[in-house]
């Protein structure tokens, strides 16, 4: 329940919503927008990137809290473990989220050997926390090519061509096979799959499943890898770094048991990074929706094996994280209240942007509210505007928010706040690496035999990603880099060595950097900071 | 600062951690049942038992506020049978249901089930489902993200998060494929749509931004 410092502001919220509702904002133009993103989103702040000084992408620009991460060592004692390969595999998929299950299920569908190791928990991942849904082209006003286009725009155009390609053309094929396996989709009247518009979209092209997406894809898809009993799955082992032949190319991996606390190596014919992003590594000391153990391993292990990154500069800032109570701090408030019509609002009772705007454009307006002083304060000293939610039940039908929103209005059911009744308090939150590791459409890296998917991956989202690509995105790579992977088993793998290790520590003594910082990190530090 | 017992141990921790957080700030090395952090992944259940009360209650580690005498632990995965299939195949699988969990008609509704963290009507929806409301069934265990509790409870040895996720994916199967979707897989599969694509992939940035304002305008 909130405090009575917040009721009172509230009061403002509540008094301002006929008025609001009066008004439609316009759209910015483009000179504006581009003023919003330089002046105030945490991608244009100068001070908290510096550029790489090794590897691959020596010279480009990226965040403190990654190049810190670049530019270490590793905790492992790489020249003394025992690199006897204690599984063989065709197929090596590092990482239990969507991408990586949906890559396992892919190479195992074409005869492969499979082993899957994951940090956490198999489905323990940001796959079960996407709440509003999956793009795919199927509505009628729609088409591949508007995706593309959408897509395209929504990312500045520096998302590659080709990868954006085979993003929307395969969309509407992964929707059949979803489907096939037994996912429930919403449906309307006619039968046809329900589409909603988001931000940034010129056609209605959200998928959803309530606002429980995510978790009930991935609970399909997990239920799904028992059905053969043939992929091997190592649970609470987290990868800690690729190893190569003598040529360069990728052919296994370290990982680390947490359980028995020793190390061991996979060898395989190909091997698929699918462990996600770097949400927590609290770039700028934002707050992040992400889950536990979404800490950037894979562009570290790729980038010291020798892979080329793409846009690691570029984060999505989610405008609506949750800013009160504080142990809620981060966590998502789902992008489809905001294009059913919520109103944004600040501390002065006033709209203050087109909430239909991209995700930059609404978080750089939120940032712009609060460092203007015109946010809203909690009694443990955090800022926010707010988002009234409520004003839905009006425009729209009343009880809607407890039927399409149930996961919302449970989670704060817990803390006795009512969204039908109460607005939230939002501030953006880390959200989404919108760059990541190269890939090609093939899913494959700029190392041989490694393939990249999910998050993980760079070049499909350009410079910010529109909601529900991400979805898509997993499996459409998930996909590809499973079967790709697949067909790389007529090759005998070479021994599994760590020379690329030494040669990227090599190059970090040159420079003479002895950074005290062991990567990958695997775990946040959590330091519980409670005002 | 509150006193609670926290895995068995007396320990004083600062008001308002959630039981993960206590955890944390009293040094305990937690990743087991550490998940989303956010109340939507489901692997962080807990048990509790509130000063004074009778009763033990369940909740999310992550979302679950520690309180003065407050005596917590975090439970381990409970292991429950899942049935092996291949949806893909079967084309009636709603009709291989009892096959499939057997042990679904010796529920004899006693409720013991109904301990969810998601508020859930397990014992609702079992029965339900035992009487063939699996549509209704389906709707209902959307919110579901299987942490088993339900399982541990239940005397005849049903798996409810199995039975719900079986019937929940069987509905799905048997809906006929939606008219939108089959329409754009035939366009698709008409239209060499890749022709046009192609030559958008081999334009410049300008040419690109051309293009696409062109379509987005039509």
């Amino acid at each position: 329940m909130y405090p009575a410092d917040l009721l009172k502001s509230l009061e403002l919220v509540h008094s301002t919503r006929q008025r609001r509702r009066a008004e439609s904002l316009p759209r910015l133009e483009e000179q504006q927008r581009d003023h919003l993103l330089k002046t105030y989103h945490p991608d244009y702040k100068d001070a908290a990137f510096r550029n790489l000084r090794v590897g691959a992408n020596k010279g480009d620009r990226v965040t403190h809290e990654l190049a810190d991460l670049l530019e270490s060592f590793s905790d492992l004692d790489h020249a003394r473990i025992n690199l006897e390969p204690e599984f063989t595999t065709d197929v090596l998929v590092l990482g239990g989220g969507g991408a990586g299950v949906t890559a396992a299920l892919f190479a195992e569908s074409l005869g492969a050997r499979v082993l899957l190791a994951t940090k956490l928990r198999l489905g323990n991942s940001n796959t079960i926390m996407a709440l509003g849904g999956m793009q795919a082209s199927v509505a009628e006003e729609d088409s591949p090519l508007r995706h593309f286009a959408d897509t395209m725009v929504a990312g500045g155009f520096a998302g590659k061509a080709p990868l954006v390609k085979a993003l929307v053309e395969d969309g509407p094929h992964i929707v059949k096979w979803l489907l096939d396996i037994g996912v429930n989709f919403d449906r309307d009247a006619l039968g046809n799959l329900a589409t909603k518009k988001a931000g940034g979209l010129s056609a209605p092209r959200i998928l959803s499943i309530g606002d429980h997406t995510g978790l009930n894809i991935m609970k399909v898809l997990k239920d799904e890898m028992r059905k053969s009993g043939r992929i091997e799955i190592l649970e609470f082992s987290p990868a800690v770094e690729l190893t190569t032949d003598a040529a360069g190319a990728c052919n296994g991996a370290i990982l680390y048991d947490l359980g028995r606390r020793r190390h061991l190596a996979v060898q395989a014919r190909a091997v698929i990074l699918a462990t996600g992003g770097a949400g927590r590594l609290h770039n700028q000391g934002f707050p992040t929706s992400n889950n536990f153990g979404a800490t950037g391993d894979a562009v570290v292990l790729a980038y010291r094996a020798g892979a080329g990154i793409e846009g690691m500069d570029s984060f999505q800032y989610h405008p609506t994280g949750v800013m009160f109570p504080d142990h809620m701090v981060g966590v998502l408030v789902t992008e489809a209240i905001r294009s059913l019509g919520a109103h944004l609002v600040n501390a002065e009772g006033r709209r203050f942007v087109n909430e239909l705007e991209t995700r930059d454009l609404v978080a750089a307006a939120i940032i712009r509210e609060v460092e203007g002083g015109r946010g809203v304060r909690t009694p443990s000293g955090k800022v926010g505007v707010w988002l009234d939610i409520p004003v839905l039940e009006e425009l729209l039908e009343k009880g809607m928010l407890k039927k399409r929103f149930p996961s919302l209005f449970k989670q704060f059911r817990r803390v006795r706040i009512d969204i039908t009744r109460r607005p939230l308090l939002i501030y953006p939150t880390l959200h989404y690496q919108n760059g990541g590791i190269l890939i090609d459409e093939q899913s494959e890296s700029t190392v041989n035999n490694l393939f990249v998917a999910g998050e993980a991956a760079g070049g499909i989202h350009g410079r910010n990603r529109a909601m529900g690509n991400s979805l898509l995105d997993i499996f459409v790579f998930g996909r590809r880099a499973g079967l790709a992977a697949a067909e790389r088993r007529g090759a005998v793998p070479g021994p599994v060595t760590l020379n690329h290790l030494t040669r990227y520590y090599d190059r970090l003594k040159s420079l003479r950097i002895s950074s005290v910082a062991k990567s990958p990190t695997l775990f946040p530090e959590f330091i519980v900071d409670k005002l | 600062m509150l006193t609670i017992e926290l895995e068995g141990r007396k320990i004083k921790v600062p008001e308002g951690l959630t039981v993960i957080e206590a955890l944390w700030d009293t040094g305990h090395d937690v990743k087991r049942g550490i998940g989303c952090l956010s109340g939507l992944c489901g692997a962080c259940t807990v048990a509790y038992l509130e000063a004074g009360a009778q009763r033990v209650r369940f909740g999310l580690g992550c979302q679950t506020v520690v309180a003065e005498g407050m005596n917590v632990i975090m439970l381990p995965y409970f292991p429950s049978r899942m049935a092996r299939y291949d949806m893909e195949r079967m084309t009636n699988p709603l009709q291989e249901l009892a096959g499939h969990y057997p042990e679904l008609t010796a529920c004899n509704d006693c409720k013991a089930c109904n301990i969810c963290p998601e508020w859930i009507d397990v014992a609702g929806f079992v029965k339900t489902a035992k009487e063939g409301g699996y549509e209704s069934t389906a709707d209902r265990v959307m919110d579901c993200h299987m942490c088993g509790l339900c399982a541990s409870r239940c005397p005849k040895s049903i798996a409810p998060q199995y039975v719900g996720l079986y019937i929940q994916r069987s509905c799905a199967r048997q809906r006929p494929l939606p008219p939108n979707l089959a329409k754009r897989l035939e366009q698709m599969a008409a239209l060499p749509a890749d022709r046009e694509f192609t030559q958008v992939a081999a334009l410049n940035r300008a040419g690109l931004e051309a293009y696409c304002r062109k379509i987005l305008d039509s």
